[in-house]
């Protein structure tokens, strides 16, 4: 395919997974700077069966670099109205669902009701582009959002290099955009219509922004719609790609997974707990100094296992509804399903429980 | 005969500093700080939580008695925002001592010698105490020096990574030239590599990771404290020279004592 760079393609790699052995499971966990060979070894089943040993490494990592701390923030979704069709969606612009976007008083709610939870760091969220949810009003209430949060982050459409450096200019730090698949025929399927269906402006959307000044970006795969052991592959290659273009870049690694949701997509690969703890552990073992962040999609017990061994950025009793935090929309489908409902002051008291502080603030807008 | 470690106008008798940044909850952060009797603690003006947070480490830290706050910039990545991070941290604070640390890549972390001299030569012309975090470069120890700041801070290796005082060797360089206090600031395990450190001129080490990521943080505190008063004891009871080789039987020189 013509608009699938060659530093993507995870063919290569695919065989050593397939190939792997305990003994190349073993000289990856010894590996002093662990490339993607190694990457590839920890992939594999008979990584699988090391799982212990990479959990016991990854702890040690994840230490070492974020010490006995795990960062928090909490999503704030704008609207829900959606130009996209992404099969896998529960916001897709064919669901039949109440649409709604919080005006400037309810945004305002919303965040004094964040505020009251201790949230300093907040990530703003919209479906694809529309007319009733389009830059100008994403514009706005970033910067309605910088006066009151330190950290201010967007998990939007894409966007072009002017747009990123006026949401930079706004007081924005960052975006959250996962290609969802690095395959680019089931890209092609899952996204249906809209300018989301470029695989190519999706994947330099990264590039972007940094080029425009923004200082981090979340990438990630949507786990389940492709085979995990590819899309963790071109994962770790787009990683790499923006560590070596953007120095002075920070990127961060999500693992959202797809669940059972509303309009009923079933994910066609499903990854079980196993398999997902073993992608994050490889991760963490070749990456020991990028923030590898964890949702309230997975299970409260999930998260509390992960947390500090691995995982060292979580999100923090999530609405994914407009208006959920302090609006009441509560009969709206929410993008996604949220596992782990915990409150702020519960979710804390666990990671205290083991020996973890959470940190709310840790950026300040004399960073601007 | 007071040994005191001198920065700028002040004067400090422990040559250990500690950071705050890693640890699992705030007493624990002070019970290592108070065993460790440091008497200079860094904390990040982003830790900084003015909203009566849990997660403020400013006001915890600004009631112990005998410490002095030394806000650092971390986050900044260029010299312009570790001015302004400096400027807030002090009227915050109301302390005169600022870590300069500016590390553009927020993955490995190493500081931006080009950003960190600008940033010292700014601060230090406005009355700050200026501790900048540096590269364990020989040639840039003496220009921030030239600029005015009241110690150096090169590393020992990367920020947590207990790889020790893999730069040895510079750091060496960076002691013999240097007219103001050399610190070790990142990278140190174990007590036996702060004691190194002072054992060979180093005139103070900070010490953040190994304290935090101790099984027992308080006893660890004390165990680099000691570590540290010991390291600084032998180099100034004049360690033994170490010969190189065994002195010969047969000297290679003899024939020059030969009559011509």
């Amino acid at each position: 395919m013509s608009n699938f760079p060659d530093w993507l393609d995870p063919t290569p790699y695919i065989a050593r997974v397939e190939a792997a052995g305990r003994r190349d499971v073993l000289a990856a966990l010894a590996a002093e700077q662990p490339s993607i060979t190694e990457f590839a070894a920890l992939l594999s089943s008979a990584a699988a069966d090391e799982l212990e040993a990479m959990a016991q490494r990854a702890r040690h990592l994840t230490r070492g670099h974020f010490g006995n701390t795990i960062q928090l923030y909490a999503p704030l979704y704008l609207s829900n109205y959606c130009g996209g069709g992404c099969t896998y969606c529960g916001f897709s612009s064919d669901r039949k669902q109440p649409r709604h976007k919080l005006t400037e008083e309810q945004l305002q709610t919303e965040m004094s009701a964040l505020r009251q939870m201790h949230i300093e760091e907040i990530l703003l969220l919209t479906g694809e582009r529309t007319q009733e949810a389009d830059f100008d009003y994403l514009h706005h209430c970033v910067k309605a959002a910088a006066e009151h949060f330190p950290k201010v982050t967007v998990e939007t459409f894409g966007m072009t290099e002017e747009e990123y450096r006026a949401l930079n200019d706004a007081g924005c730090t960052g975006i959250t955009l996962y290609q969802e698949t690095y395959d680019p025929a089931l890209y092609e399927e899952c996204h249906r219509w809209g300018e989301k269906r470029d695989f190519a402006y999706r994947i330099a959307a990264p590039d972007r922004a940094f080029r425009a000044g923004l200082r981090t970006v979340g990438i990630g795969a949507l786990l389940g719609l492709g085979d995990p052991v590819a899309e963790s592959i071109s994962l770790y290659q787009h990683a790499m790609h923006l560590m070596k273009t953007h120095w002075q870049g920070g990127i961060s690694i999500s693992f959202p997974r797809l669940r059972p949701e509303a309009g009923g997509f079933m994910p066609p690969h499903p990854v079980d707990e196993k398999k997902l703890a073993q992608i994050i552990f490889a991760f963490r073992i070749c990456f020991p100094d990028v923030p590898l962040v964890l949702s309230t999609r997975e299970s409260a017990a999930f998260r509390d296992g992960m947390a500090g061994i691995g995982i060292n950025k979580m999100s923090v009793a999530s609405r994914t509804t407009v208006g959920g935090y302090d609006n009441g929309c509560a009969e709206d489908e929410g993008q996604f399903e949220i596992d782990d409902g915990r409150d702020v002051p519960t979710f804390c008291a666990m990671l205290r429980a083991q020996q973890l502080e959470p940190v709310f603030k840790n950026w300040d807008a004399v960073f601007r | 005969m007071s040994d005191r470690l001198k920065l700028g106008d002040l004067e400090f008798s422990s040559r250990l500093l500690v950071g705050t940044g890693k640890f699992s909850d705030v007493e624990t952060m002070i019970g290592a700080v108070k065993a460790s009797g440091a008497q200079i603690v860094t904390v990040a003006l982003r830790r900084f939580n003015t909203n009566e947070a849990e997660d403020d480490l400013f006001g915890p830290l600004s009631q112990l008695e005998g410490v002095t706050l030394m806000p650092n910039t971390s986050g900044a990545r260029t010299a312009q925002e570790a001015v302004r991070a400096a400027m807030l941290a002090r009227e915050l604070s109301g302390s005169p001592l600022v870590k300069v640390e500016i590390h553009p890549n927020p993955h490995h972390l190493m500081p931006d010698p080009i950003e960190t001299y600008e940033a010292a030569k700014t601060l230090a012309a406005e009355g700050f105490v200026v501790m900048p975090y540096m590269p364990a470069d020989p040639v840039l120890a003496k220009r921030l020096e030239d600029v005015g700041c009241a110690s150096v801070m090169p590393l020992g290796s990367a920020i947590g990574s207990g790889h020790g005082l893999s730069t040895r060797e510079l750091v060496g360089l960076i002691i013999r030239d240097s007219s103001i206090p050399v610190i070790i600031d990142a990278g140190l395990r174990a007590p036996s590599e702060a004691t190194a450190a002072m054992e060979m001129g180093c005139d103070a080490v900070l010490v953040n990771s190994a304290i935090a990521n101790a099984g027992d943080p308080a006893a660890m505190g004390r165990a680099f404290a000691e570590a540290v008063a010991t390291g600084r004891a032998a180099r100034q009871a004049g360690l033994m020279a170490r010969l190189d080789h065994a002195e010969a039987s047969s000297p290679l020189t003899a024939f020059l004592s030969n009559p011509e």
